[in-house]
């Protein structure tokens, strides 16, 4: 009998491989960062984007959190790395739920990375 | 490495013992003792047989007379059939009772809905170490105080409170006690023939019998009695009726004896289990111990750590199968209300991990343990935010 899995594929590869955790590391031209959290004592996700010749160069992210929400943030960064700089603009929440698995009751989780992104985009337009 | 499960988590439950399964299918088909040991018939009257032979082995295990044994389905029963069945047997002569807050959910919410009832419920909490001072507890007796509910060893901390000095105390004021022994009965020495208490609930599925089948201990008393929560027979001295599940019994029973058989041995077996374990994740920066080194059942470790989030622990542990807490409270995901009540915070009690220990622990469990607990906390850190870097 098959164990009930509350974790799918690609929650666990990234759980395994999170290749893009932790702080950038080079010269950019821009690196925007934002910082949110659920509560003082609730999960906490950094997320950073670096621009350089007109595209993100490199996504980076720190978090404390549960895997799923690590997993987000991995497939997020993953996504938008070498992409054009409108990738900022917005997350598919939608998406990433399906992609995960997410259970219903912990989809807010992945409100935090949305929200971490709109600061990043938000930085990015006042400083265009 | 091995991706073979690694079991460490017997405080919430243990594997059954092969002469257990042996026992309990010779109770299940035609030619066994499957009948209801109620009927006055021939196959009736060896099941009834069984279930008394059942009875004496637990009795023994515990000290005590066979008489005094209701079975029930478990240890959750047994906690609602005591605590409910005392105080509203004596609520004519008092209403007020007394517990605390680190017992398990079956205490607890057993209380909270006396609350309702109208009875007044003092919770006492315990010190640092977990453990119930004498002092308060004697401060909260009162004189229409009528029960104490005490668990003898906490399932989340292993923590082992007095319970024969809660019992005397409670014995001098003629305050009924109630000690939620799961996690203790055949595990330690419980010698019920010299020890004030009361009700005694416990579980066979904790010492290698099966799920499903517990019993509740009523010292043989004057004004220990209790009332039925439950009616339809007058099976178990009217106390809890329906069938008896022979089959449950006989396996509870036959692991009544093969726990006290091996009880000197396991103890020497799990406190080497846990000092090796404990003694591979000690240095960890940011470690800290729920539960005292003495007063501790050895078959039981708990830890919080530092700037790791615990949900992401546990997945990290695997294939190690660890508790985060209280496996009963596992899928709620809040922090460890016990955990809290010894004065950790939110991050501290959500990170915990109950390690727990059995018979068939080994060296190599232990040290798979220690590689995944060691690893687990470093990758997550890693991943932590600078801010929550522990220093």
């Amino acid at each position: 009998m098959a164990a009930i899995q509350p974790y799918n594929a690609t929650v666990r590869e990234c759980f395994e491989n999170p290749d893009h955790a932790g702080d950038p590391q080079g010269d950019y031209d821009r690196v925007l960062k934002s910082t949110v959290m659920e509560s003082e004592q609730g999960a906490r996700i950094e997320l950073w984007a670096c621009v350089a010749d007109g595209i993100i160069a490199k996504m980076r992210y720190r978090t404390w959190g549960c895997p799923h929400l690590i997993a987000a943030a991995e497939v997020l960064c993953r996504r938008l790395e070498n992409g054009p700089v409108s990738g900022l603009s917005a997350l598919d929440v939608s998406a990433l739920i399906e992609q995960l698995s997410v259970p219903v009751e912990k989809t807010g989780k992945l409100l935090l990375l949305e929200d971490a992104l709109k600061a990043i985009w938000a930085q990015h337009g006042y400083a265009a | 490495m091995s991706n073979k499960a690694v079991y460490l988590d017997y405080a919430a439950t243990t594997p059954v013992d092969p002469r257990v399964i042996e026992i309990m299918q010779t109770c299940l088909s035609l030619d066994g003792h499957f009948a209801n040991p109620a009927s006055i018939h021939a196959k009736g009257r060896q099941s009834a047989a069984l279930v008394s032979d059942a009875r004496m082995r637990l009795a023994n295990l515990l000290n005590t007379q066979p008489e005094c044994l209701i079975w029930t389905s478990g240890a959750t029963e047994s906690n609602n059939l005591a605590i409910q069945g005392a105080a509203r047997a004596r609520a004519h002569r008092g209403r007020h009772l007394i517990t605390m807050p680190t017992e398990h959910k079956a205490v607890i919410d057993t209380f909270k809905a006396l609350e309702k009832e109208g009875f007044e419920v003092s919770w006492i909490n315990p010190g640092a170490d977990g453990l119930l001072s004498l002092d308060t507890l004697e401060n909260e007796l009162r004189a229409d105080t009528q029960l104490v509910s005490v668990m003898h060893v906490n399932n989340e901390t292993g923590v082992i409170q007095d319970i024969s000095g809660i019992g005397l105390l409670c014995r001098e004021q003629g305050v009924v006690f109630h000690t939620d022994a799961a996690q203790s009965v055949g595990k330690l020495d419980i010698d019920l023939a010299n020890l004030p208490v009361d009700l005694l609930s416990l579980t066979a599925h904790k010492f290698y019998g099966p799920q499903g089948i517990g019993a509740l201990y009523i010292a043989d008393r004057p004004g220990n009695g209790i009332v039925p929560i439950m009616f339809g027979g007058n099976q178990e001295r009217r106390l809890r009726p329906g069938t008896l599940p022979v089959h449950l019994i006989a396996g509870a029973g036959l692991a009544a004896t093969i726990a006290a058989s091996r009880l000197n041995d396991d103890t020497r077996h799990l406190q080497v289990m846990r000092d090796r374990l404990w003694d591979g994740i000690k240095d960890i920066e940011g470690l800290t111990r729920n539960g005292p080194d003495g007063n501790c059942y050895a078959g039981i470790l708990n830890v919080s750590v530092d700037g790791v989030e615990g949900e992401s622990l546990m997945l990290g542990m695997e294939p190690v199968c660890v508790a985060s807490g209280s496996a009963c409270n596992s899928t709620s995901g809040e922090s460890s209300y016990v955990l809290r009540a010894l004065g950790r915070n939110d991050r501290q009690a959500q990170s915990a991990v109950r390690f727990s220990f059995g018979h068939a622990t080994t060296s190599d469990d232990i040290d798979m343990a220690i590689a995944r607990y060691r690893w687990t906390v470093n990758h997550l850190r890693a991943i932590a935010p600078r801010s929550m870097a522990v220093s």
